[in-house]
């Protein structure tokens, strides 16, 4: 059975794996010890504050394989954007180009360096192995994180983003940012996404273009780069969208990957997700999938699960899965259809 | 040769010259109407019953038969009725000393600086005509005006150089820029703009600095790069001290060239002196001369000696200038001291 919890100090050296085989762009985890202590220390302590509002808290989520200890996957969330340092993204909107005198009025689209995200909740650092890509259990990775939202709403925003990783080629050519970023670095996409992981991703956004470009004006290959997600991006893109999630006018700065955004209530496995009690049952007829949660904070589990749900009443679990959730008889837990 | 005043009835060998100009040549249109309106308003400029902001002075080439072979002119002020447009030249810096980055930007300012400064523009001369000093005497002449009449032009004089295009016509430039937000071909644009609704396609334009880096290689390989037609005026009003300072055209890139009136050769070595008529020898350098009038301007160059304070020309060029001996005139030599060695 696997089961996603937060990331503790003896994940290290496995997480160190999952670095290096996470793609360019998307977890930004350096394959640096140093720098990853740092990232799980982080978390366990944002897990040990008591928030009453939002900030800079990072949630660092890992997906386990309970029979051999190993590390399949991980998932963060980022409680707020722009506390500790700006976010920055790209906004498309159309320039309104027009003339009274000449009768004329037009929108060319134009993209201008924003930190209009400050301030929502970020969804970030999806990975996971290529063999568990849409399986049960990478909606489990992704979804596990909405119910640590519904789980503790007093310790996030009202407004929940994502930016999906934007399209690059197999040998890691971005021609968004060889037409944009390129300029204003003279590094490789890589590179940079690399520097980002590093120093951190402000950092480097502070570098690009403070004036709008116009999209027309970009090659075509780069203005078909905007929106566009890369295929190793699209089941995270697709779990979130099923999920309520839309686009908006937000692009990655880097790659021009898209933004989505999702209001906490609209939010599929937040607004449709039930509490109930759990009971113990080594037979259980089930009859559908289900992501399945407690509600803790350092100790939060969730898992994949077919259990057999009514509409109001308990829920039965196997003591497999009572342990895996850390969740004993008659304590409540949260469920929602896979 | 003299330069004059344009009158009313210049206005069949205007539209000849016009036609032998093409279409490229949008402030002198081929239109009877239209250019018969610039030519009274410039008859209104040289009464003096017109604000410096509206001047448009308008002169014209005439040789000894009274046929009118060369036009141009000089605008009392750009940018004070509407907005006037260039883009500046500039520069960005990204910087991150730590990552070891420290590029520098050519950005492209769209400002209004030029406001109040007063244009030579519309410069023609028929091409059976390009020979001997036309051509430097219906530039320089504008100048010498204006270092008789300062008070009624600004403190620089600018002149807006076509940009360069290809064979069909076609600009680079603004291909690459004016075109997403205006929609049209070049042509299309110049010629609009020649009917004075440059500022309205100016402002179809973002207000917001522009990464040259975002241009196509063309484009960008033709920034402030004028089109080779104009070789001949730049090369003139390079010698006069007119230089490129980083301002160019909204639309097609050409470059815009400067200069302060009292830095300008042919106005700071100007002098008032009184003439007088002679003979002057085949070695006599050759100057350019105004009779200091503004209605009745004559303007014409001609061999002439320098004796202290007079100036002795022989008795058709004091003709052409409808001057009596006696009378004072501006001049200055025709060429600068560099170009006169040159020619000795």
């Amino acid at each position: 059975m696997l089961a996603l919890r937060p990331v503790q100090l003896s994940d290290l050296p496995q997480l160190q794996q999952l670095a290096r085989d996470s793609l360019v762009g998307v977890t930004s985890l350096p394959d640096d010890t140093e720098r990853l202590r740092e990232r799980v220390l982080d978390s366990c302590a944002s897990l040990a504050t008591d928030v009453q509002s939002p900030g800079g808290e990072n949630y660092f989520f890992v997906l386990q394989n309970l029979d051999s200890g190993r590390l399949v996957g991980c998932s963060e969330i980022l409680a707020s954007t722009g506390c500790n340092e700006p976010f920055y993204s790209l906004r498309n909107r159309p320039f309104s180009s027009s003339s009274r005198e000449l009768n004329i009025q037009h929108g060319v689209p134009a993209l201008s360096l924003c930190q209009d995200l400050n301030g929502q909740t970020l969804l970030r650092g999806f990975h996971i192995d290529a063999d568990r890509v849409r399986t049960p259990e990478s909606e489990l990775l992704s979804r596990a994180r909405l119910m640590f939202i519904a789980a503790h709403p007093q310790r996030f925003a009202e407004s929940v983003i994502t930016e999906i990783v934007g399209y690059s080629s197999d040998d890691g050519q971005s021609p968004f940012w060889d037409a944009i970023g390129q300029h204003f670095f003279d590094l490789p996409y890589a590179e940079a996404e690399r520097l980002c992981g590093l120093q951190s991703r402000t950092f480097l956004a502070e570098l690009m273009p403070q004036y709008p470009i116009y999209v027309p004006m970009l090659p075509p290959e780069a203005q078909a780069c905007i929106g566009r997600v890369h295929p190793d991006g699209q089941e995270a893109f697709d779990i979130l969208e099923r999920e309520g999630f839309e686009t908006n006018n937000y692009v990655d700065l880097f790659d021009g990957g898209p933004t989505l955004h999702a209001r906490v209530p609209c939010i599929r496995s937040i607004a449709q997700g039930r509490k109930a009690l759990a009971w113990k049952s080594s037979q259980i007829d089930a009859w559908g999938r289900y992501l399945v949660s407690n509600d803790g904070l350092a100790d939060f589990r969730a898992i994949v699960a077919e259990l057999n749900v009514d509409a109001d009443g308990p829920v039965a679990l196997t003591p497999a899965m009572l342990a895996a959730l850390e969740v004993n008889e008659g304590e409540r837990v949260r469920v929602v259809a896979l | 040769m003299i330069v004059r005043p344009v009158t009313i009835t210049d206005l069949p060998a205007l539209l000849e010259l016009a036609r032998c100009a093409g279409r490229g040549f949008t402030s002198l249109p081929a239109n009877e109407e239209r250019l018969a309106h610039r030519v009274r308003w410039a008859q209104r400029t040289f009464a003096g019953q017109v604000e410096r902001a509206d001047a448009d002075y308008l002169f014209v080439l005439e040789d000894d038969d009274r046929q009118v072979v060369g036009i141009s002119a000089l605008t009392g002020a750009v940018g004070l009725r509407e907005p006037w447009y260039n883009y500046r030249v500039g520069v960005t810096v990204s910087s991150a000393p730590e990552l070891g980055i420290q590029r520098q930007i050519p950005t492209l300012f769209l400002n209004n600086e030029m406001t109040g400064q007063s244009e030579v523009c519309s410069l023609f001369l028929h091409p059976a005509q390009r020979r001997g000093h036309n051509g430097r005497l219906l530039s320089l002449a504008r100048l010498l005006f204006v270092a008789e009449f300062s008070q009624l032009f600004g403190e620089k004089l600018i002149a807006e150089l076509r940009g360069h295009a290809d064979e069909q016509g076609c600009s680079p430039f603004w291909d690459s820029l004016g075109r997403h937000f205006f929609k049209k071909d070049f042509s299309y644009a110049d010629q609009l703009s020649g009917m004075g609704n440059k500022s309205f396609i100016a402002e179809l334009m973002p207000r917001q600095p522009l990464y040259t880096c975002m241009l196509t290689k063309q484009a960008q390989a033709v920034i402030g790069r004028a089109h080779p037609n104009t070789e001949p005026a730049l090369k003139i009003l390079g010698a006069e001290g007119f230089s490129h300072k980083g301002y160019i055209d909204i639309f097609d890139g050409g470059p815009v060239i400067e200069a302060s009136v009292s830095k300008i050769r042919s106005v700071r070595d100007s002098q008032s002196l009184a003439l007088a008529i002679g003979t002057p020898d085949e070695q006599a350098p050759v100057w350019l001369i105004h009779n200091r009038r503004l209605a009745s301007c004559r303007i014409t160059s001609a061999r002439a000696h320098l004796h202290g304070h007079s100036l002795l020309v022989d008795r058709l060029t004091a003709k052409r200038l409808q001057v009596q001996p006696g009378d004072t005139v501006r001049a200055v030599p025709l060429l600068s001291q560099a170009r006169q060695a040159v020619a000795a």
